[in-house]
């Protein structure tokens, strides 16, 4: 019988406590495997979902609010133009690979709450627009082909709120026409669910703000420089560039914050598993002290010894990784579920993502980690006398 | 940092597609409370909904008294109802409760301010878009509901609009028959929710 059956035979002399110790290690690994899953998942969904606002750049003039909620905040002042022409110049550039022209406009309701509020309008070109927000849903009808007529898409809490459902009609604040509902969008959790889209030329009519626009949305091709690029916007007169790469970078950033609280509890369950692994080691050492003696005194070398326990605690660890690994995998799934429950507003898109990448550095890590554990027991068998052993009780 | 996050993510749009269906509720309570009920010192806010409160067999009863259907994507058995509770003191002194209400060119909110005994003491539109909505805003025709209970508008019919309670001066509006469905309504329901089913 060589060291590496001796040591296989021993783990199944104490089946219960093999077994709970494997439980250990598992856990810790399928702990360990899900919160490294959940970083890269969590971490690629939200780029992804920042990559879906559409644009990579957005134009607008000097010191005008682009953002909804800025612009209510401010009682829908503050807006200024740039000229439609300068704006079809930017967008027929040849870094450009999409871009779409927008009208932002407040109108003060009287109608709207007890004292009257303020209502945001959106001229869209619908072609252009619909490309470059894809994610935008309908829970009816659709958008609106033409660029011109008296037609409406509301955002979901829009239409919530003015309980309106395609053929219903509308009244624009200001405007005596009526204006038809052709589509309802889903809700998305962005601005848009407050707005009202109407086409581009529709909105510069009603508004009287012939050839002016408030925004470019662009999106560059892929080659293309992007600081460069806003470099050569800002040589344009009285604009301002939004570049959602900075936007982004500070979303990282701030996540990069909950990471490091994430990788901390990775760590204590690396901890956990390799006290784990000590103790049961040290515990197994302890009680078969005699034994030990014994072996030594058959002729056995204190690197056989070392050898032996250090091989139990391998296969302990390997077994319990592997399960671990594989339970992260088999419940991925309700991992996430739970997630969503305790994080509602989570980023859309697979929250916990384990690749073989994880896996293999789970395995490999809670392994390296569990022999570490098992140094000392190790050693201190190998250093058992032969005499004192078996004179001991 | 949780709130940091939960704002971001609001700000990002990275929200999943949960449908909750609209309920009605005060814009500023504490303001609206005050000026409803002058005299009032707290409110308590309660929460009901025709699915939590006997399911479909309520929604039957509700639409059997009302006289016409439930209809649209927004007016559903599950739509949350904001009942307002004013005190004075330990005492309830009356209850202020909105409605929803799908108008021609908008949606209307209908809130009405009730005595303990179910009698109407104010109404008023919190939300209104119509071409008559300066008329239909004015004192004269706010003062009209005053007084009011679910046995006034017992016999109004939505659809007929037949039998409408004598006090009400008739406006040729679809908005004014679009209120009165919503006052009725509110009646209804805040028979069901408070008031136990008095006057059926």
């Amino acid at each position: 019988m060589n060291v590496f059956q001796l040591s296989y035979k021993n783990l199944f002399r104490r089946k219960v406590r093999t077994l709970f110790t494997i439980i250990g290690i598992t856990l810790s690994t399928w702990v360990l495997v899900t919160l490294l899953g959940f970083n890269k998942g969590y971490e690629n969904s939200l780029n992804d979902n920042i990559e879906g606002m559409g644009f990579q750049i957005v134009l607008t003039a000097k010191g005008c609010p682009y953002e909804a909620a800025t612009l209510m905040l401010k009682g829908g002042t503050g807006l200024r133009y740039m000229p439609e022409e300068m704006v079809a110049d930017v967008a027929s550039r040849k870094e450009v690979a999409q871009a779409t022209a927008q009208l932002m406009h407040v109108e003060f309701d009287p109608n709207k709450g007890e004292n009257g509020g303020s209502v945001v309008y959106l001229g869209i070109d619908p072609t252009t627009f619909a490309e470059m927000k894809p994610y935008l849903e309908f829970t009816q009808g659709k958008w609106f082909e033409q660029q011109t007529g008296n037609v409406v898409v509301l955002g979901y809490e829009a239409a919530e709120l003015e309980q309106r459902e395609v053929g219903d009609l509308m009244l624009l604040s200001g405007s005596e026409a009526e204006y038809e509902v052709v589509g309802v969008l889903k809700r998305t959790g962005t601005q848009d669910d407050g707005m009202i889209f109407l086409p581009l030329q529709t909105a510069q009519k009603a508004f009287n703000k012939q050839n002016e626009l408030t925004m470019l949305g662009i999106r560059l091709n892929k080659d293309v420089n992007q600081t460069a690029f806003e470099e050569e916007l800002y040589k344009l007169p009285d604009v301002q560039v939004v570049s959602m790469a900075q936007v982004k970078n500070t979303i990282m950033g701030l996540v990069s914050s909950a990471k490091v609280i994430v990788l901390s509890i990775a760590f204590i369950a690396f901890i956990i598993a390799m006290f784990g692994v000590l103790n049961t080691v040290l515990m197994s050492v302890f009680e078969r002290y005699q034994e030990i003696g014994i072996l030594k005194s058959m002729g056995a070398m204190p690197k056989d010894i070392f050898k032996m326990i250090l091989i139990e605690t391998t296969i302990l660890c390997s077994a319990g990784g592997l399960l671990g690994i594989g339970f992260s995998y088999l419940f991925s799934g309700i991992s996430e579920v739970a997630i969503r429950y305790f994080l509602p507003f989570a980023p859309n898109g697979k929250l916990i993502l384990i690749d073989s990448q994880i896996a293999l550095f789970a395995f490999v890590s809670i392994t390296l980690i569990g022999i570490v554990g098992g140094m000392y027991p190790a050693w201190r068998a190998s250093k058992v006398r032969p005499l004192d052993s078996i004179r001991s009780e | 940092m949780k709130k940091i996050l939960l704002t971001l993510f609001f700000l990002i749009g990275v929200q999943s597609n949960v449908f909750a269906a609209v309920g009605c509720d005060l814009n500023d309570p504490d303001r609206d409370v005050k000026r409803l009920f002058p005299t009032s010192t707290g409110y308590k806010t309660d929460y009901k909904s025709l699915d939590r409160m006997g399911g479909e067999e309520t929604l039957k009863e509700v639409e059997a008294k009302l006289g016409d259907k439930f209809s649209g994507i927004y007016e559903t058995i599950d739509v949350p109802y904001t009942v307002y509770t004013i005190f004075k003191g330990k005492e309830i002194i009356g209850y202020i409760h909105g409605i929803n209400q799908k108008g021609k060119y908008g949606g209307l909110q209908v809130f009405l301010a009730f005595d303990p005994k179910g009698n109407v003491l104010d109404f008023y539109y919190q939300k209104l878009t119509s071409r008559e909505a300066v008329q239909m805003r004015s004192k004269e025709f706010a003062t009209q509901f005053k007084d009011l209970s679910f046995v006034d508008f017992k016999t109004y019919n939505p659809t007929t609009q037949a039998n409408i309670p004598a006090q009400i001066s008739k406006v040729e509006n679809v908005d004014f028959y679009s209120t009165l469905r919503a006052v009725k309504k509110n009646l209804i329901l805040m028979n069901i929710f408070v008031y136990d089913n008095q006057g059926e």
